[in-house]
This record gives structure tokens, sequence and C-alpha cells, in this order.
């Protein structure tokens, strides 16, 4: 009995999820199921124009239709989405006197439904004087053809930095290479649309805000900040959210004048993005150029990097998290990836432009940073003519070398990388395939194999979730031997009620059933920083496993008490506190709670009354890095440019894992949302700056017909920090383009393709299957 | 123009006597009228198949279907999925196979894949993705789905479900 | 996204339905709505009155008409992908009823809709215009039959008045082998390009593409035994088309799926329902 004990029943076990049931049945409530007596629902009306100015409005008619209750404007509402510190620049949450991209909110029609809304916004008259769009990022940078905020530059951010000595190793190396990477806006497209409510409280006089979220506590201080009202009398409510991957991190103009309507009408209010809203609207990403120059040696020892890193920004620095200046800041750090490149230098340009402001989603840099990173060496291999994966193993970062300082001074903890690759090419069946591959080139097939290796830096100090780096518990053993534990996360489907009670249980010796774990509400969660940065399972992890452990203290001492044992001696399992060796002298939880809270005169000397206490945890390493290997094969139609991915392979290393069953459902959907970064989703905006994908028949997304079967295995190399956890939730779209475009360039190498874009499009695969016809 | 008008709607078995505006989406009645939230809302263009309900036992987008029209239809929600306390053999599969994450894609994939045993027993696995293949998640990647479906087909008797 | 308000009727002939029309000019018929709901809930279209025809018993069946297939316009897009009657004598239509959108498309979508929708990447348009369907119209004179090649306009336009309605497809019996492939980015989306070939066996046939012009036009084709010289009819009879999207890619698609296509037309029975040739996709 001890032995099991001892050992973790629930960490590491496929077990089922709490979350599961009430979501099968329909009983879920997510933001829109929230219908309050009364409730009034909002409709925006939005910028038709990329760049405007607004020259008057007539909105007589919207506040004469039926069911209208107010109209707002930014006379209204006159706040600014303002970065204090960060940027000149700040979004109004209805547009001021100029509007800047498509689907800028311009008036808030607030009506007793949302038809009626619908009916009433479209009444508005708005008088634009349209101006010339900046839309080109490259041409934005040289102040081209205009400035998009008249009182500040395009550039808002710009950074440089060059390792010591590049200069001499760059030009002393034999070899050179340049390229450009294209990276085309797409969007994280949850099957939840966003949306806010909010409800005045009348008994108290605070305001209740339903909030589609993944930082509970961050929106509610943005919203405390922006109104300039008191933090503690607005109470965050997170109900079940369908899906974040980084794009309900952001605090939006729409959360605002719906929390400012509430206060005003005094009346419950909401508003819910339909899917036109979302692809308008929601932060978009990914709309990047890297400017690569690579030296090299012979031996395809790749000696250093040049890299000029530009993001468009679009209109806005998003609140308060620019996804443009994430997606640069920390690309141009990890840039080196798994591979020990000593020298680089970079230079990050960050740019407005009349389009959506761009935020996070899921992977952020990654995507990007991967797919250079990956795209250097296949280009070196290629030049040489050597196999990509000996450049890989060239350049891998070696098991002896950790930690690892790479060339722009981030540090890697242990990993496996070169063991991820050598067990995913395994798996793939590297050792047989090029000689597959040419007998079927021979038949006019085109196969090729995409490697990516990836590191993913998790668990930092601060992500687009928030900038704290720990998150926090408080843990009750409740009067009846029940548990509860709340915390500040903002789980969007990752199943923390389940994983966090996996941790717990072990530590305090109940069973999973008995566990609650409470969420997404500031009145009962301590300050946390919420979901994001794939840091929950790291640091909140962690936090429940230093509050278990801290509960578990308490109990064992409480036992040892009443037993009349040494604390040693004393076990927890089972619901139960009993003495090693001698399972008859036990007490349940249950009876030790009652003691706690009840019959107090039995609490030892010392210890204070009750079972309820608050754990932080910060781990002392700013980041941890995941690791691990995709390997993907396909098959390129040369006739219609579709590809199909014929296997795909991942390695995964994210530490210990809490529940095999959830990290390997974080790693399909990743590989799924790369297939659609590789082959489908892309934002398109015309020459005139309208947005051209504004519904899911135009921006399209990976179906169950496009996503293969993956095979995964999991490698563990343990963090230093708690429970040896790693963050794990954006590492598969970190690797997935990267394999599936570099399956493309390998299997048209015939053609002399080496992709240099996401997405690849099919008239992109004919486009260069035909270039020499 | 935007004046009720009676309804009678068969919605899980049981028959509701409603007004609605004959422009009120099924999905929107069921939800806001009916209180039957767990139909979800994900693009109201049936390109994504979250608002999926059975209309006389077939998967149809209740977003692309005006309340006013089903009249003397039986419609099947997920909330009719369950009669008791427990769930069905496909939920307790999606449950044992992690086939979801968010949520907000299951009831319309639970309602799919219902139809689809109904229809075929023992579906293949390319029969199974064809079927679901108008229901988007963002979450999954359909592997644990398709397993969970195939798991309850090859468990089930022919009659079974 | 919510549809602007109309009124609603619910009609069982289409007299009445022909009546409603004629007194409200900006009325539509609703039947399955896969394409008409979505452009009200974008409020593309607002018409100030929807007849729905769901309950016009006349307009729900499949049968012969002498040496025809009537299709009656109400019939769903699964119907007809299920019909054992249409797979034994027209396997192409089959192949293509399992190219439209998703299962639940399929289950509410009607032919009549599609025709009357008239997207230049429909696969009925194309199929009426390829197999010489003859679509009757029936207004306040009456019906009237109009050959598919007249039926369609160009871009979602029809020679259908507002105060008509398709009320069933006929189809002769097929002279010739036809093939069908389409080329669309994921299941279920419109075709970037497709066609229908049909093979005379004299080395001559037509070829009737979808989502490449306005509308589908069948056009007369050589079709020599030789790939390359095939490759170049195609070409040529592309060049009599008025072309949407003349990139490289989109004309590269053309002639491949003409392509593909004409080698389906070669299939047999149960080869022309394979996977191979497109048309075992289940359900």
């Amino acid at each position: 009995m001890t032995e099991q004990a001892m050992r973790p029943q629930f960490m590491g076990a496929r077990v089922k999820r709490v979350e599961d049931p009430r979501l099968l049945t329909g009983q879920a409530r997510y933001l829109d199921d929230i219908d309050l007596p009364g409730m009034l629902e909002v409709a925006f009306v939005r910028s038709p124009y990329p760049a405007a100015r607004i020259m008057g409005m007539d909105l007589t008619a919207v506040k004469s239709a039926p069911g209208v209750r107010a109209v707002l404007t930014f006379e209204d509402c006159p706040i600014l989405l303002w970065q204090k510190d960060s940027y000149q620049v700040g979004q109004p949450v209805l547009a001021h006197n100029e509007v800047r991209y498509v689907g800028e909110p311009v008036v808030a029609v607030v009506a007793e439904d949302r038809y009626q809304a619908e009916d009433a916004a479209e009444l508005a008259v708005v008088h634009y004087e349209p101006m010339e769009p900046v839309l080109d990022m490259v041409q934005s940078i040289a102040e081209l053809p205009r400035r998009v905020h008249a009182h500040a530059g395009n550039v808002f951010y710009h950074k440089e930095y060059t390792t010591q000595g590049f200069s001499e190793a760059f030009s002393q190396a034999t070899r050179h290479l340049t390229a450009t990477f294209r990276t085309t806006r797409q969007t994280a497209v949850t099957m939840e649309p966003r949306g806010t409510a909010a409800m005045p409280d009348p008994a108290s006089g605070r305001m209740t805000v339903y909030a589609s979220t993944q930082s509970p506590h961050r929106i509610r201080g943005d919203l405390a900040e922006l109104l300039g009202w008191a933090e503690n009398q607005i109470r965050v409510i997170v109900p079940e959210v369908g899906g974040g991957f980084g794009m309900k991190a952001n605090t939006y103009p729409e959360d605002v004048v719906v929390v400012w309507a509430a206060r005003h009408l005094g009346k419950p209010v909401k508003w819910v993005s339909d899917r036109t809203e979302s692809l308008l609207t929601d932060v978009h990403a990914r709309d990047d150029i890297h400017e690569v120059e690579v030296a090299y040696q012979e031996n395809g020892r790749i000696v250093a990097i040049r890299d000029h890193l530009m993001a468009d920004g679009g209109a806005y620095p998003a609140y308060p998290f620019s996804g443009a200046v994430g997606e640069t800041s920390l690309a141009s750090r990890v840039l080196p990836g798994p591979y020990q490149i000593p020298y680089i230098e970079t230079v990050i340009d960050c740019t407005y432009s009349n389009k959506t402001p761009l935020g996070a989603y899921r992977g952020v840099w990654g995507p990007i940073a991967s797919f250079v990173q990956e795209g250097i060496v296949d280009r070196v291999a290629r030049s040489l003519g050597r196999d990509p994966v000996e450049v890989r193993r060239v350049n891998m970062i070696r098991p002896d070398q950790f930690p690892f300082r790479n060339a722009a001074g981030m540090i890697y903890d242990a990993g496996s990388y070169g063991e991820s690759m050598e067990e995913a090419l395994r798996l793939v069946g590297y050792k047989d395939f090029r000689a597959r591959q040419s007998a079927l080139r021979e038949q006019g097939k085109y196969r090729g194999i995409g490697i990516s290796v990836f590191v993913e830096p998790t668990a930092m100090a601060s992500s687009e979730a928030g900038s704290i780096g720990y998150e926090s518990v408080f843990i009750r053993v409740e009067p009846t031997g029940k548990v509860t534990a709340a915390m500040g996360l903002g789980p969007t489907g990752q199943g923390h009620e389940t994983t966090m009670a996996q941790l717990i249980a072990d530590q305090v010796g109940v069973n999973l059933e008995d566990i609650v774990i409470l969420h997404g509400d500031t009145d009962s969660a301590p300050f946390g920083g919420g979901t994001g940065g794939s840091r929950s399972g790291p640091i909140g992890g962690g936090a429940a496993l230093v509050a278990g452990r801290e509960m578990r203290q308490r109990l064992v001492k409480l036992a040892a008490h009443q037993l009349e044992a040494a604390e040693e001696d004393i076990e927890l399992g089972h619901g139960q506190a009993w003495v090693a060796g001698v399972p008859d002298r036990a007490m349940t939880i249950r009876q030790l709670a009652e003691i706690a809270y009840t019959h107090v005169k039995r609490i030892p000397p010392g210890m204070p009354i009750g079972l309820e206490l608050l754990a932080r945890y910060r781990p002392e390493q700013s980041v941890s890095f995941s690791n691990g290997t995709h390997i993907a094969e396909v098959e390129v139609d040369p006739l219609t440019g579709l590809v199909q991915v014929l296997n795909y392979v991942v390695v995964n290393d994210c530490g210990r894992l809490i529940n095999p069953l959830i990290v390997e459902g974080q790693i399909h959907g990743g590989v799924a949302q790369g297939i659609g970064s590789a082959f489908l989703e892309s934002l398109r905006y015309g020459d005139d700056g309208q947005l051209m994908t504004t519904s899911l028949s135009d921006y399209l997304l990976p179906e169950a017909t496009d996503v293969p079967r993956i095979t995964i295995k999991h490698l563990v190399t343990p963090s230093a920090g708690e429970g040896g956890i790693k963050g794990m939730g954006e590492g598969s779209l970190i690797g997935a383009p990267t394999a599936l475009v570099g399956a493309v360039s390998d299997a048209l190498a015939p053609f002399h393709v080496m992709v240099d874009r996401l997405p690849v499009t099919p008239d992109d695969v004919i486009e260069w299957i035909t270039a020499r016809e | 123009m935007n004046s009720r008008v009676p309804l009678k709607l068969t919605v899980n078995g049981e028959t509701f006597d409603i007004e609605v505006e004959p422009r009120w989406l099924l999905s929107d009645v069921l939800r806001h009228q009916l209180g039957l939230v767990g139909t979800h809302v994900g693009c109201e263009q049936g390109a994504c198949g979250a608002c999926t309900v059975l209309i006389d036992g077939k998967p149809e987008r209740s977003c692309l279907t005006f309340a006013i029209q089903v009249e003397g239809q039986q419609i099947t929600t997920v909330e009719g999925l369950t009669r008791d306390e427990n769930l069905t053999p496909l939920q307790e599969a999606f449950s044992e196979h992690h086939a979801l994450q968010c949520g907000y894609c299951t009831p319309g994939m639970l309602l799919t894949a219902t139809a689809l045993l109904r229809l075929e027993p023992h579906p293949n696995e390319r029969q199974v993705r064809e079927a679901l293949s108008g229901n988007v998640c963002r979450c999954t990647g359909y592997q644990f789905i398709v397993d969970a479906i195939l798991a309850v087909a090859g468990d089930t008797k022919e009659d079974a479900r | 996204m919510k549809p602007a308000a109309f009124e609603y009727r619910r009609v069982t002939t289409v007299a009445e339905a022909v009546k409603l029309l004629r007194e409200t000019p900006d009325a539509k018929i609703i039947a399955g709505g896969q394409s008409l709901v979505p452009l009200m809930n974008f409020r593309l279209t607002r018409p100030s009155l929807l007849v729905d025809v769901n309950g016009v018993k006349a307009l729900q069946h499949v049968g012969w008409d002498g040496a025809y297939l009537r299709i009656g316009s109400l019939v769903r897009h699964q119907q007809i992908a299920d019909h054992a009657e249409i797979q034994k004598h027209f396997p192409v239509l089959t192949v293509a009823a399992k190219h439209i959108g998703h299962w639940a498309i399929r289950n509410r979508g009607t032919i009549g809709g599609s025709l009357a929708h008239a997207d230049p990447a429909s696969e009925w348009s194309a199929a009426t215009v390829t197999l010489q369907a003859e679509i009757d119209v029936e207004g306040p004179q009456g019906i009237h039959m109009v050959p598919a090649s007249e039926f369609f306009l160009g871009y979602y336009s029809t020679v259908v008045q507002p105060d008509e309605l398709i009320v069933a497809v006929r189809i002769p019996y097929p002279k010739f082998r036809i093939g069908f492939a389409e080329m669309a980015r994921r299941r279920g989306d419109f075709a970037l390009a497709g066609a229908y070939v049909e093979d005379a066996g004299n080395g001559e046939g037509f070829v009737t593409w979808f989502g490449v012009a306005d509308k589908p036009v069948r056009v007369p084709t050589l079709l020599p035994d030789n790939m390359e010289t095939r490759r170049e009819a195609w070409q040529q009879a592309l060049e009599t088309l008025a072309i949407a999207d003349d990139s490289k890619p989109r004309l590269h698609l053309a002639v491949q799926m003409a392509e593909r296509a004409w080698q389906h037309s070669r299939f047999d029975g149960a080869r022309y329902l394979s996977e191979e040739a497109g048309g075992n996709q289940p359900l």
C-alpha cells in the first residue's frame, strides 16, 4: 500500500475529463448561452473603408428604429485602448474622426434583440472621405504612401541585435545564400466566436462581466483601468469558452463598449460576434517577412544568420499585446532553433497599416521562425547536394551542451533534440524513403518528406496571457473532505479541471471525483495570469502541485496528531490517512476535515483552524524549452496542385506528462491547424484594402477529410521546475506547417521548388510546375 | 412584417407552442426561445456544422432553416440524445477517446455521427471522415473523434443504436 | 448576421406559388434554402415575402416521363445520390451529386434551387447542359420547357422570371459515354474547375466546364487518342469560352479536369462509381 501511495496515481494517467459530461449533453454554458431578463444586444456599425475621414453621421433613423435603446459613438464613450509607455497610439473603442481598417467599430447600436439591432445598424448614415490606404509592409516602413497615424511614424517597433564577432564570422564562411520568407495573414478562428456580456448587479452596485477570454484577471484589470473604475467593482466570469488559441487573450474595443453600455443603461447588455465580424476584427496573425542571409561551410555547418524581420501590425497595436512585436521579437531570439548556430544579426521593424490589428495565434512567433529556421537548413542542404537529415545532424545541439546559450542569449534547458529527430526518422521509415521517392518519380508521382525539429519556449515570465511569471491556487479541503481549488487560469478546451485535479489528487490523497477546480471567476480565484504561451501546465500545474503538497503537510500533521504517530510515518491516499505498515490505524480525510473545522480542540498546537491555504508558484527558470520533431510525408498532385498528407509522425518532448490523452489531443489539433496554416488558411486583402475572406467559404479551415492520422511518440526530458512539467500547447503548431511545406519542397525538388511562403496553394504549385513550360 | 406568428415546434419528442418572427432561424429559436442552447452557432452560413440538428432523422443546418419551416417535423438536438442521466454509448466513447476539447463543435458532431451510425452501423474510417467533413473542429484534429465513432461502431450490434 | 424581416407563406400547389409571386414582385421561392438563406443572413438579398414550396408534393418525385428522366425541382441532392434508378442509368449524376456540399447540405438542398441560383460552379447546372436536359418552368401562362443550353444567362442569372419557378428537370437518355471530374480545395467546396466530357466514340465529343466561365457551355471538341493533341483540343475548346479567371493555374486546371473527366468516361459499371472516378464517396 505504501508503494502504491508514493507513486503518483493520477499524474501521467490517461484520465477521462471531468468536463466532458456537460459538454456532451448540451448542458455547458458558453457566452451566448447567458440570457438574463431584460438583456439588450449590440450590433456594431463598422467601417467599410480601410482608411477614411469621418465627415459626419446621421443616426436619427437608427435611434428611432424599433427596439433601439441606445446608439453610441466615440463622443459617448471616449475611451482609447492606450498602452501606457509602449506606443504613441491607442485604438478608440469607437472610431474617432478617422477609420483605419475595414471592420473597425464606428457606432454601437443597443437594442432589444440582435435582429432589431442589426435592422437599426443598417440605417446609420456615416459620411466618409476615403484616403489612400497603407497596405504594403515594406512601403509602410518607408512611410509610403503616407502615415497611418498622422502623429506617429509607421514603424512602431524597431530593434537590432548582433552577436559579438558576427561580421568576421559571416565574411569568413566559404558559402553564402539569401532567401526571403513570407507568411500570409491567418487567424485563430475559434469555433465559438468572441463575445462579452455585462450586468450591473443591483444589490452590490458592482458590474458582473461575462467574457469569453483566456485571461480573466487581465481583462478585469484592463476594464478597470480603461473605464477608471476600481478593480473590486468588477467581477469577471468566464463561462465555457469554445476555443481561444491566443486570439481571446486580448481586450477588444467591443468588450469596453458593452461594459460601458451596461453601466450607463443600467441593463444587462450582450454582444456576440458573428463570423464575418470575427474574420474582420478578431486579431489577425502571421503577417511577416524575413529577409535572410546565411553563411555556412562546405560541411553544412551553419555559421551565421542575418535576418531582417518585418511584421505588419495592422492599424493599431492590439491591446495589450501587439502580435507584430510578439511574433518578431521572440522569433529573433529563437531563430537558431535546435541548431548550434553561433552568430546571428537581426533587425526588427513592426509597422502600421490599414489592416486589422495583429495579435496572437497559437505559437505566435513559432510557426514563422521554425519555417525560416528549417527553410535555411533545407536550402543549405540542397545547395551542397547533401541529405537534409545530414545537415541537421551536423548542426544539432548535442545533449552534453545543455544548458545551451543560443546566439541571441536564450538559455535552453535540457531537451532531446537529436534523439527526437532520429526517432521520428525511424517511425516514418526514412531509411528507404529516398529509394521509394525516386522510384515513384519515375512514375510521375511526387512524394516528399519534410522535417521540422522545433523548440518551444514555454512557461515564460511574460506571454500574451499576461506578464506575470507565477500562478496561484487557493485550495480548501471542505468540512466533508471534498477538495475545492480555485485558479486564475483561463482554459478554452485544454481540460484544466481534469489535469489540475490529477495533480492535486495525488498530493492530497483523494480521488479525482472528490475534487472541483474552479476557474474563470475573479471573485473566487486568486490573482492569476490566465492561459496562453503554454504556461498553464508548467506554471499553473506547478502551483497546483505546491498547493496540494502544502495541504498534504497539513493533513499529515493533523493525522499524526490523531493517530499518535510520527509525521513521517503517515501515508495519504484514496481518501484516507494511515500509519505506514499499519493500515488499520487509519482515518478518513473526511474525519480529519471534521476535526479541522468542527472539533477544533483536537487540532495540534500551532496549527491553524480549517484546511484552507493559498499557494503560489514561480518557476526559478524564466523559460523552459519543450522540443520535438514533426515529419510529414506528402504527395503533390502536379495536375491539380493539391497536396495529400500520407503519413505524419510527431515525436514530442514536453517533460513529464500530466495526462497523455490530453497532450495527444493538443498535438493532433496543432497539426490540423498546421495543415490549415500550410495549405488552406489565408486572409487576403484586395488592392483597395478590403478583406476578401470574410466567411468560412473563403477562409478555409481543415476538415476531417484533410487531416491524416497522426503517429505520436513521447520522449520525457523533465524540466527543473515543479513536477518536471514543460508546456506544450503551441509546439505542434510551431512544428507542423514547416514539416508540411518542407515536404512540398522535397517532393517538387525536380522542379527546383523551395517553398518560400505560407500557405502554399494549388495555384502556387501549378505555377511552379508549369513555370518551365 | 416582423410581427410574430404562432408555431408548433416538435423538438426531442416534445411539442412547444411558441410565437416566432418568420425570419428567426431555427438555431436562434431552439437556443433563445426554447433554451436548448446545446445547439451552437458558428457561422450562420452552413459552413461550420456547429448548428447541425436532426430534422426527421437527417442531419441538417439549423442556421439555414427558418423555424417556421419545420412545423410538423421531428427535430432532434443534442439535448434529445440523452433521455436519462446516462451518456449514450457514442457520448461515452467521445469521453473515453478524448474526442472533444472546447466542446463547441461537439453537439453537431454527435448528431452527425448518430445519423451516420443509424444509416451505416459499421462505417469504415473513410466513411466516418466523409460524414464529418461538414463539421469543423478547430481543437482535436479529428483523429480522436473518428476513433470514438469507429469504437462505437465496432462495439454495437446492428440494431443497438 | 440576421436576415431582414419578411412575410412567409407555405403553399401546397405550384399555382398558389405562382399567384403569390405575381402579387409580390420581390417575393422569392424557398425550397432547400441552402443558397438563399446564407444570402439572406448576410443581407445580400432581402425578399419581402418567402414562398415555401417544400409542401408541394408535385415537385418531389423522380420518375420516367417517356424517354426522359424527370426529376422534380424539390428533389434533394442526397436523394439523387442515393437513387438506384439514377445510379443505374445516369451514374454521372450519382457521382456529381456526391460532390455537392456536405451531407447536411445535400439533405436539404434541392436540384431546382441549385439551378435557380445558377452558381457558375454548380455541378447541376453543368449537368443539365451536358445532358441536354429540359428545364420545366411554370409561371402565370403555365409550364414552358427551356433547353438547358438557353436556361443560364450568366453569373447567378437565368431566364426564370420573378413570377415563375422551376418545377422539374427532364433529362433524355444519354447518347454518349460521359465522364465527370472536378477540383475543389476541400471536400464540399465549390469547384475551382470541373468538367463533364462526352465521348461519341468517333474521335469527337463535347466538353462542358463549370467554375470556369460565367455559365456552363457545351463545347464540341475533338478527342484524339494522343494525349498531347487531346490537350491542344481542350485548350482550343477553352478558347471559345468567356473565361472568368484566365490565370495560368486556372486554365491548367480546366484542361486537367477535362482530361480527367474524359478518362473517367472510359470507365464502365462499378469502376465508374469507384473511388478512382470520384464516385465512391460514401453517403
